[in-house]
């Protein structure tokens, strides 16, 4: 089983702190758009079987329901769903009462809102096209027609000081699901030239905890990811897991069969060759066994050791024990019979933990291969 | 075709840094048609890259030009272009020693400076005719007469018949060229007498192994011949053998008075010596030609690959550097905190940095260097003296009765406008007067003794910015004497760094500890858990200075394709990492261990 991702590369005013593949669009996502994603669907070669949907963005609650049913429709041609999640991202903007229930209606399981604060100033520094009067509606308006329904926020963002208040308010709004991202000033975006702004590493983390303190009954389950028991976004799993999915749309990812491919990012390329490719990169088993744990650990639930045994056909401690041991003596991981655990230094230090798994595992059997 | 040995005449260029000596040589290859004008570019015979991008001559080269005199014969002149700058003086006494006659070339606008002086000297030593050229006339600074009394006055040549030339302009090549005929003596050496040919150069060659320069003393090389090194008692065959022009060009033999090449299956790379006498096996010479004096080093650091497996590599890439250069030394040397490696000793700063440079160059290696140092002298307890090349490998103060440093005698020539500035600098670094010599009206030689150590680091440097480019210097050794020395340590996390330890004067012990430590305080980096760096003394704290922990390394968002991204930019992290050494529980970057070096540009108190 596979996850779907499929990139709505269109947002109505762009972010500038935002470096995802997006375009600028007045109205309605084109329908040139909605035919070359079904297309790109229907010509995919791979697995049939798929377990989630996932529309991201840009901003899929650009699509008109007319065309969000015809790629639904598409994806329903090409794939077996077995009880799928289908999750779409949606700005607090464009939701209204009637485009939730077509959403329902079209059988999409789970919305996630862009919400990133309830405070107008941070939403103003932010340069989003909502307030936080907007952003409340919205949550109304989802959480009255959707069980499993999520929030974005942003934290470090000025004034830093809003963040409790935020934090406090997704609370009483009960979502299912909470994604809590610092913000970062991308190179390649206006923030660059606010980079200044940024908040010290000491108030970076102490932001971030905050939102654990905030968010009783939330399991902390990924380095920016909090759910209600049982509510983790299931298509996210998937890349934590490092497992297999197919990405529609300009510069999606797929990893399906050892082979990690990006379509083409520029709007035109794409829609001049949908299904075209701009890199496809095999891995290699140790590669991928690397990737995998790196993954992992990002999670709370860190790694089981039977798990990665059964999927690799090795001991975990065979091809990475040098370096989850230095892990562990460095306070960044936890191990007990079962699995591995990231600690919280390990969420602190995530980029740590990956630093002593790259260039470990895999290395001595390839050697050992070309001998 | 042989030459007759009375149309020969072998001489170098000798002269001051940058006064231009290769760009005079590039004219006379141009005049003689050595080099056809499309092959010629400026300072040709600076063939390796860093001659190149560093615009200095490091190696001596021999070139054959082949010259139609005014007299109507056909000359053959062999010549070697030097470099100028101070470090590499030894490569001028080689190359003098393979000559007749030397060009004493003397840059119009800056006039006689140290190097002139010292290799003026060196030449008439070796009893070699000198012929002063005034260079750069086409310079609005220059000043043919004040240049011209200077020959005269300080040097003692007679300035009269000095050639006026201007190399970048092309003006005084053929005055050049005759006088060189008319001036250099002809070779001596009987071509029938046993063989004794000079080994002067050498350099290794991935094809053909090594190349052997050598001047023909007396007697005949052939090809085919067999051959014996006289001081290393190795025998050989002549496999091929030619003159350079500049190109190799293959000739039967060589006569006495010519300078060439021998190529002979030499492998080995630690097999043939610069200054060995090459003779017929079957017809050995009685004794060998005087030879070199083995360079001296003045400086000394440690060598360590930065990843541990290159250790071979680093062995093997310094035997072949030091084939062709043969002035610094090395030996096996270990340090508790960058493993094993090697002690190298060399002529100066500059050598220094070209030897590491071209190690990682010409050799693909990346290597951490320790900061420089003099020989030490320590007398034990006993009595027993020893050298010490190491700093960390010198004894506690309790188990010796005194370290002794060694001096150079400096000569420093400047415009006396600047003499003023020079004695602070020469006190400052405790310098001992020794005189003030007026050269003429507005140039002065002052005269110092001083601890090697004040002037390996940055005294140079020092030098040229308080005499605004003007000061030059020259320096000998001249002994050894007691010095109130002391081991200055480096901790990290409580541990001493043994590469990290130095010797420095008490006086200035407190100071550079600071220095030091508030230096490698921003050179490391960020680590999980804090580092604390102190200087010591024995067991006394000068100061302590510490890297704050790092407190978040992570990224906020990880989602479909970004994992690749990520392990890839993780991985040249980790590339990077390995350049680092793991000190204990610190990981150390190279350059943390040259620290040193540049607390002489920190202000001072
Ligand atoms: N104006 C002028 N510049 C010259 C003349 N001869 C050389 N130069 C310049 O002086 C600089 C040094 O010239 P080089 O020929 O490299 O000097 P060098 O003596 O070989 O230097 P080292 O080998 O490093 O000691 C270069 O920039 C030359 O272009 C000249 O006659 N007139
Ligand atoms: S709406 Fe989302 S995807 Fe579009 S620019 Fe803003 S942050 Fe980026
Ligand atoms: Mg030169």
């Amino acid at each position: 089983m596979i996850g779907i991702y499929l990139h709505i590369p269109y947002c109505r005013t762009l972010c500038p702190y935002c470096d995802f593949v997006r375009n600028p669009i007045d109205g309605a996502v084109p329908q040139r758009f909605v035919d070359a994603v079904c297309g790109e669907i229907a010509a995919f070669e791979g697995p049939d079987k798929a377990g989630t949907v996932f529309f991201g963005g840009g901003t899929p609650s650009l699509l008109a329901p007319a065309s969000l049913e015809r790629i639904l429709a598409a994806v329903g041609e090409r794939f077996v769903l077995e009880e799928p999640e289908v999750s779409i991202e949606a700005n607090p903007d464009d939701v209204r009462g009637g485009l939730a229930d077509a959403w329902r209606a079209l059988g999409v399981t789970r919305v996630s809102l862009g919400v990133q604060s309830f405070d107008d100033g941070v939403l103003g520094y932010l340069g989003r096209r909502h307030d936080a009067a907007t952003a409340r509606q919205a949550c109304g308006a989802v959480a009255e027609r959707f069980d499993n329904w999520g929030m974005d926020l942003i934290f470090g963002a000025q004034p830093v000081d809003a963040w409790d208040a935020t934090l406090a308010e997704c609370a009483a709004l009960a979502p299912k699901h909470v994604s809590v991202y610092g913000l970062t000033y991308e190179a390649a975006t206006p923030f660059a030239a606010r980079a200044g702004d940024a908040v010290d590493d000491d108030t970076y983390l102490e932001l971030y905890w905050r939102a654990e303190a905030h968010l009783a009954g939330f399991e902390h389950y990924e380095v920016s990811n909090y759910a209600q028991p049982g509510r983790e976004c299931r298509h996210n799993l998937i890349y934590w897991n490092n497992l297999e999915y197919a990405g529609f749309g300009p510069g999606a990812y797929s990893f399906v069969g050892g082979i990690r491919a990006r379509n083409p990012v520029a709007l035109n390329d794409y829609l001049a060759h949908p299904g075209g490719k701009c890199e496809a990169l095999r891995l290699s088993d140790a590669e991928v066994r690397t990737e995998t744990l790196i993954q992992h650990f990002r999670l709370a639930a860190g790694i089981r050791k039977a798990a990665y045994a059964e999927r690799f056909g090795r001991a975990i401690h065979e091809d990475y024990g040098h370096a989850l041991d230095g892990l562990v003596a460095r306070g960044l991981i936890e191990e007990d019979r079962e699995e591995f655990r990231p600690t919280r230094r390990g969420f602190e230090l995530n980029n740590e933990i990956g630093l002593a798994l790259v260039h470990e595992g895999g290395e001595p059997r390839a050697i050992a291969s070309e001998a | 075709m042989t030459t007759p040995i009375e149309r020969i005449r072998n001489f170098c260029i000798i002269a001051h840094v940058d006064h231009g000596k290769s760009t005079l040589a590039d004219r006379l290859l141009q005049e003689t048609g050595a080099v056809d004008e499309r092959n010629l570019k400026e300072q040709t015979l600076d063939t390796m890259d860093i001659e190149r991008e560093r615009g200095i001559t490091i190696k001596s080269v021999a070139v054959r030009l082949n010259y139609r005199a005014q007299d109507g014969h056909d000359y053959v002149l062999n010549l070697i272009d030097t470099p100028g700058h101070v470090d590499f003086s030894y490569e001028v006494s080689r190359s003098l020693a393979a000559c007749e006659g030397a060009l004493l070339l003397v840059d119009a606008a800056q006039g006689v400076e140290a190097q002139t002086l010292a290799n003026a000297y060196k030449a008439i030593e070796q009893d070699l005719e000198i012929i002063p050229v005034i260079n750069k006339i086409d310079l609005p600074g220059a000043d043919i007469d004040s240049t011209r009394r200077q020959i005269h006055d300080i040097i003692g040549l007679d300035a009269d018949k000095a050639i006026m030339a201007s190399a970048k302009a092309g003006k005084g090549t053929r005055e050049v060229l005759e006088a060189v005929v008319e001036r250099v003596p002809q070779p001596r050496g009987e071509r029938t007498g046993p063989l004794r040919a000079l080994i002067f150069d050498a350099v290794y060659n991935s094809y053909r192994g090594v190349i052997v320069y050598v001047r023909v003393k007396e007697g005949r090389l052939a090809k085919g011949m067999k051959i014996l090194m006289m001081s290393t008692g190795r025998r050989h065959e002549v496999a091929e053998l030619g003159v350079l022009t500049p190109g190799a060009t293959p000739t039967d033999s060589l006569e006495a008075g010519e300078v060439g090449y021998l190529i002979c299956n030499i492998k080995s790379l630690k097999n043939t010596k610069i200054g060995d006498t090459v003779t017929e096996a079957q017809r050995p010479a009685p004794k060998p030609l005087p030879g070199y004096e083995e360079a001296q080093s003045v400086v000394f650091c440690g060598l360590y690959p930065a990843v541990a497996t290159d250790y071979e590599e680093l062995r093997d890439a310094l035997e072949r550097l030091q084939l062709n250069d043969a002035s610094f030394h090395f030996q096996a040397d270990s340090s508790d905190a960058l493993g094993l490696g090697y002690r190298l000793g060399f002529l100066g700063l500059l050598h220094m940095e070209i030897v590491q440079e071209r190690l990682e160059r010409e050799f693909d290696l990346t290597l951490v260097t320790t900061v420089p140092n003099v020989a030490y002298r320590v007398v034990g307890l006993d009595g027993q003296e020893r050298t010490v090349e190491n700093a960390s490998k010198m004894p506690g103060p309790a188990e010796i009765q005194r370290i002794e440093e060694p001096y150079i005698e400096a000569e420093i020539i400047c415009p006396t406008e600047y003499l003023s500035p020079v004695i602070e600098l020469c006190k400052k670094k405790r310098g001992i007067h020794v005189r003030v010599d007026y050269l003429d009206a507005r140039r002065c030689l002052a005269v110092y003794q001083m601890p090697l150590a004040e002037i390996v680091l940055d005294f140079y440097d020092k030098l040229k910015t308080c005499t605004r480019g003007y000061g030059s210097l020259e320096y000998r050794l001249i002994d050894y004497r007691p010095g109130d020395l002391v081991k200055l340590d480096i901790l990290l996390n409580g541990e001493p760094v043994d590469a990290l330890s130095s010797i420095v004067h008490r006086d200035r012990a407190e100071w550079t500890g600071r220095t030091l430590a508030s230096r490698l305080r921003k050179l490391i980096p960020r680590q999980q858990f804090e580092v604390a760096i102190q200087a010591a003394i024995g067991s006394r704290i000068l100061v302590r200075e510490t890297v704050k922990p790092m407190r978040k390394n992570v990224t906020a968002k990880c989602y479909g394709g970004d994992i690749t991204r990520k392990r890839k930019l993780l991985e040249r992290q980790k590339e990077g990492k390995r350049r680092m050494k793991q000190v204990g529980t610190v990981e150390v970057p190279q350059e943390a261990f040259m620290a040193l070096l540049r607390v002489g540009d920190e202000q001072e108190r």
